[in-house]
């Protein structure tokens, strides 16, 4: 058809009504002229009409003819077709509901699971450009490192360093004395904003020549933190901001939407890796010529055509030369010093991690959306048996098969498109609830935005589609099939046709029940993991504590001055009244952390091989277990002159174990005295215990104790403060006010800002929230699993029975008892809904050993639940007997029925 | 077999078109008679079959339509052929030509046909 057809035939549709007048005055002249010849000829009027209307033929069939010609073929018979849908949905508003419901709930939730795989994995972090081609190392390095990558030919399309997110105390009104807000950022190098692609909204960014060292304090800020704190003022770039308590002048804007790489913590602030440590204490120690200290994150953009293999193989060479010119390491190292991950997304995350993560995303929709679309395929089917004499009569007067296929179509494609409208604004709902959950968590310092985006709607359109001819298709295929003189004759009891149908809907039975036994238990697993995190029990009494953060650094203060204020200042507040005692520590209490540092103990026949031992670490402050009311069960606590150590690296610290570690670590032995070695690759540490707690700290995934090492907090320490600052836990026989401990702080120093002021009750409710809300999510798929599975086998299975009712009146007029007859419709069912359980067991146990296979943390979680007597074996006796319930329930009501009354019906 | 002769694909279209060139603008009524009379009734046509194929040449623009009156005052459609409606005439027809030639020679009661 060309292009003029094509117009003209649009035109045709358009002018629709105009035309069709046209042609029937056409046709009504064409009869008065036809009429009028044959009376000339001397025939009766009455016959001259006739005749006329005779060789005319039909007056339908040439319209239909001239709209086959006229606009878009097909078209109107599709509108046709729609029309016809929506009329039989209306008829049947019951059914509608059921199907559309269904639907949204299907899409609803399998929209959900791409938002949040989008967030993570798919959605490229906004503003930077051509992502896909960012990599970044997965361990940071020391600065020489980065430079000497760098400056290697032909190496990569751009590279850049940079440490973060860091907190910077930051106060816009620069000479007035505004309370500086903690906002996080990136200490970057200058090539960090051409590596990523990035414009200046206004001003410029850094550069080689004036951010050089020494050169004055210079500041590029997000265009949230223009927009939000410097009220988008045009004549911005000039002005100063107070960094850390140090004046730096504002040279430019970025982008909008742009966070820095790994939008998941937004940077704010952007400031050179030359700036003076005063502003930046990260930067402290000469750190930029320090080939010991790997602080830097390396940002590697991809040369054209080279793979991020090659580019991994001679990083790693080079790396591998590194090591052995700055005399860290030999060359015999086996395996690779560099792994490359992704740098494009929300997060850092390798290849394989993503691949896993959306294989399994892919599973479960893949899973919730076949067993939607079986659900109302077996609801479609049982729909299509009630309607096959209609189809059946459609068939006869001469509708093609495919005629008929593309109006049941139609119908289910209709039924998706509600069904995924519904369903994409069901998920907008819940991730709204999902991204106001989780807001108020002080825990995750993460922004990952879940927000539908127009992938997502794509997502739900292309699976709404997927879904319609799932669901669709099948039964429109079965329901043509029919045998024609069967079908009309309405004869139930035909075998042939009997076993075809119920051979397909078998099939969708089984199918079903093996389909929500997996979900539930995949999703029973998961949540069940989750749910043993959740139940936290910190192992002392929260009441009384209550804590809050420093960050003197961050508040102007130099690194001697923080470091001596804390010496001060718990004598100080231990004199509210009320206060019992006051400790320091570098993360709050019961942080969820896992095991990730590695340790080793020196064996006592020198010599024999060490095992190494994985770890968490945990700095704190004198007195901080009698603090907390998780006394020692040997040694003792670290004291005020721990405090103030000022290490060298070679120093042997003290160190106070939990019960754990000492098992882990030393089995039946005596820890105290003994020595634990920790070797990071650059620096070897020495401890000697002096100590053994049962209070154990437990990990997010699996409630599991941790073993962890406590060291003492030392002056080096609060010299350089930490990423959440320092903790300053009180022990208070009634709550301390923020407006007591900010008075008392003034008196300190005026500068100083306390934040995230918290008392542990909250901040507990806080991190069970999230894993809460994890659990609640994930049970709420496995719930939904359920209820689809109810809903199809009860639809399905009753179904099947009904079509038996006549069978089964004759059997009960022929003298069955009904025992024997439900016996009979029960086994039929009992064999396809244990075949369907054991397939749905074994697809969900291989699936949890894939997933076991390829992920450590999630072969924690399954290892923790599949040991779970509840999920194993209650998940498939639930099923089972709800199943047979289905399958009881109508079976019991035909056979009480008068059988006289069963045969009787059409 | 039926005594009257079925319309090949596109044989209409070319009838269509032949009779517009020979007997200039003409409505539906008149395009029908001619070509019934032409065939001697061989054809089977319904007449009602004719509105497509104008439709069909419309579209194409082998043809245009215009209102106009009829004889005693009718309001009819009139027909008539257009510019690349005879080229396309033309080429038809000649191929036509070339095809019952050859049609022709092939079912011609030679040696070696069919009996």
């Amino acid at each position: 058809m060309n292009l003029g057809v094509l117009w003209a035939r649009l035109k045709g549709l358009v002018r629709r009504r105009e035309l069709d007048g046209e042609l029937q005055k056409e046709i009504a002249t064409h009869l008065e002229l036809a009429t009028e010849e044959n009376l000339r000829r001397g025939i009766e009027p009455e016959e001259a009409r006739r005749l006329a209307a005779v060789r005319f033929g039909s007056v339908a069939s040439a319209q239909e003819g001239v709209w086959d010609e006229r606009g878009l073929a097909g078209l109107a018979s599709c509108l046709q077709d729609a029309r016809y849908a929506v009329r039989g949905m209306r008829t049947n508003p019951g059914f509608t509901l059921v199907t559309v419901a269904t639907l949204a709930l299907g899409i609803g939730l399998c929209s959900v699971f791409f938002s949040v795989l989008n967030a993570f994995v798919l959605r490229p972090a906004p503003g930077v450009s051509d992502t896909g081609r960012l990599v970044t190392l997965e361990a940071s390095v020391p600065y020489p490192y980065f430079e000497s990558y760098r400056n290697q030919e032909g190496l990569s399309a751009g590279m850049a360093a940079f440490i973060g997110p860091v907190p910077f105390g930051v106060a816009v009104n620069a000479p007035a004395d505004g309370k500086p807000e903690r906002v996080f950022g990136h200490l970057v190098s200058p090539e960090y904003f051409s590596t990523l692609g990035v414009a200046p909204l206004l001003g410029r960014f850094f550069d080689p020549v004036q951010e050089s060292p020494g050169a004055a304090p210079t500041v590029v800020v997000s265009e949230r933190f223009w927009r939000m704190r410097l009220h988008s003022d045009p004549r911005v770039v000039g002005r100063a901001l107070r960094v850390n308590g140090r004046q730096a002048t504002i040279i430019g804007v970025g982008p909008k939407d742009f966070f820095g790489i790994f939008p998941s913590t937004p940077a704010e602030v952007f400031l050179p890796v030359t700036a003076d440590p005063a502003v930046a204490p990260e930067l402290a120690a000469d750190i930029l010529h320090r080939t010991t200290q790997p602080a830097f994150r390396v940002l590697v953009r991809l040369r054209p055509g080279m793979t991020m293999a090659a580019t991994e193989a001679r990083l790693d060479a080079h790396t591998r030369e590194m090591d052995q010119q700055t005399g860290k390491r030999g060359p015999d190292r086996k395996g690779r010093q560099v792994h490359l991950v992704l740098a494009g997304l929300a997060l850092p995350i390798s290849v394989a991690e993503r691949s896993l993560v959306v294989t399994f995303y892919t599973l479960l929709v893949a899973l919730i959306l076949s067993l939607t679309c079986s659900n109302l395929a077996g609801l479609i089917l049982a729909r299509g048996s009630a309607r096959s004499r209609e189809i059946a009569i459609r068939l006869s007067i001469g509708a093609s098969r495919f005629r008929v296929i593309r109006q049941l179509l139609t119908e289910s494609l209709i039924l998706a498109a509600l069904g995924g409208v519904a369903g994409f604004a069901a998920a907008y709902g819940l991730l709204d609830l999902l991204a106001r959950v989780r807001g108020d968590s002080a825990l995750l310092q993460s922004e990952i935005a879940f927000t539908p985006d127009l992938r997502v709607v794509l997502f739900a359109f292309l699976i709404s589609a997927l879904a319609a001819a799932g669901f669709g298709l099948l039964p429109a295929l079965a329901a043509t099939r029919a045998d024609l003189a069967a079908a009309l004759k309405a004869s139930m009891g035909t075998r042939r046709s009997r076993y075809r149908r119920f051979g397909l809907r078998n099939l969708f039975v089984v199918y079903q029940v093996a389909a929500a036994m997996m979900l539930i238990l995949i999703m029973g697993f998961w949540s069940s993991g989750l749910r043993n995190g959740a139940n936290l029990d910190p192992g002392f009494d929260p009441a009384p504590l209550q804590f809050f953060s420093l960050d003197p650094a961050r508040d102007g203060l130099t690194p001697s001055q923080s470091a001596a204020l804390y010496t001060g200042l718990a004598q100080r507040l231990a004199r509210l009244p009320g206060v019992e005692s006051v400790t320091l520590a570098d993360q709050p209490p019961l942080n969820l952390t896992v095991a990730n540092r590695s340790v080793s103990v020196p064996s006592v026949p020198a010599g024999s091989r060490e095992s190494v031992h994985p770890v968490a670490f945990l700095s704190i402050g004198p007195g901080y277990f009698a603090t907390l009311g998780a006394p020692l069960v040997r040694g003792a606590e670290f004291s005020e002159r721990d405090l103030g150590l000022d290490p060298a690296p070679s120093d042997i610290l003290p160190a106070v174990i939990n019960q754990t570690a000492a098992k882990d670590l030393f089995g039946g032995a005596d820890p105290l005295g003994r020595r634990i070695r920790q070797d990071t690759g650059d620096v070897e540490r020495t401890f000697q215990v002096t100590g053994v707690v049962r209070y154990d700290r437990q990990s997010l995934a699996v409630n599991r104790p941790v073993a962890t090492i406590f060291l003492p907090l030392t002056r080096k320490d609060l010299r350089r403060g930490s990423q959440s600052g320092t903790i300053v836990l009180v022990r208070a026989r009634t709550h301390l006010g923020d407006a007591t401990i900010r008075r008392e702080l003034a008196s300190i120093d005026p500068h100083l800002t306390m934040f995230n002021p918290q008392t542990m009750r909250e901040f507990l409710a806080a991190t069970n929230r999230v894993v809460q809300s994890a659990v609640a999510f994930t049970s709420g798929i496995g719930l939904f699993g359920l209820l689809l599975a109810c809903v199809g086998l009860a639809g399905v299975t009753a179904q099947a029975v009904e079509r038996r009712r006549k069978e089964i009146g004759i059997r009960m007029a022929l003298g069955a008892r009904p025992p024997q007859v439900l016996r009979l419709v029960m086994r039929e069912g009992a064999v396809m809904i244990s075949a369907g359980a054991a397939f749905g067991f074994a697809g969900a146990y291989g699936i949890s050993r894939v997933l076991a296979a390829a992920s450590a943390q999630m072969a924690e979680i399954i290892a923790w639940s599949t040991g779970d007597r509840a999920l194993t074996v209650g998940v498939p006796l639930l099923l089972i007997s709800l199943a047979a319930i289905a399958c009881y329930l109508p079976a019991r009501r035909s056979i009480s029925r008068d059988p006289l009354v069963s045969l009787r019906e059409e | 077999m039926s005594s009257k002769l079925d319309l090949l694909q596109g044989t209409l279209d070319l009838m269509v078109l032949r009779t517009l060139v020979s007997m200039g603008p003409l409505h539906g009524y008149g395009i029908a008679r001619r070509i019934e009379q032409l065939s001697q009734n061989e054809v089977l046509l319904n007449q009602g079959t004719i509105y497509a194929a104008l439709v069909r040449l419309q579209n194409r623009g082998w043809i245009a339509a215009e209102w106009g009156s009829s004889e005693n005052n009718r309001r009819a459609k009139y027909y008539s052929i257009t510019r690349s409606g005879r080229k396309r005439l033309a080429e038809e027809t000649s191929y036509w030509q070339r095809l019952s030639a050859v049609i022709g020679r092939v079912l011609a009661p030679s040696e070696g046909g069919p009996k």
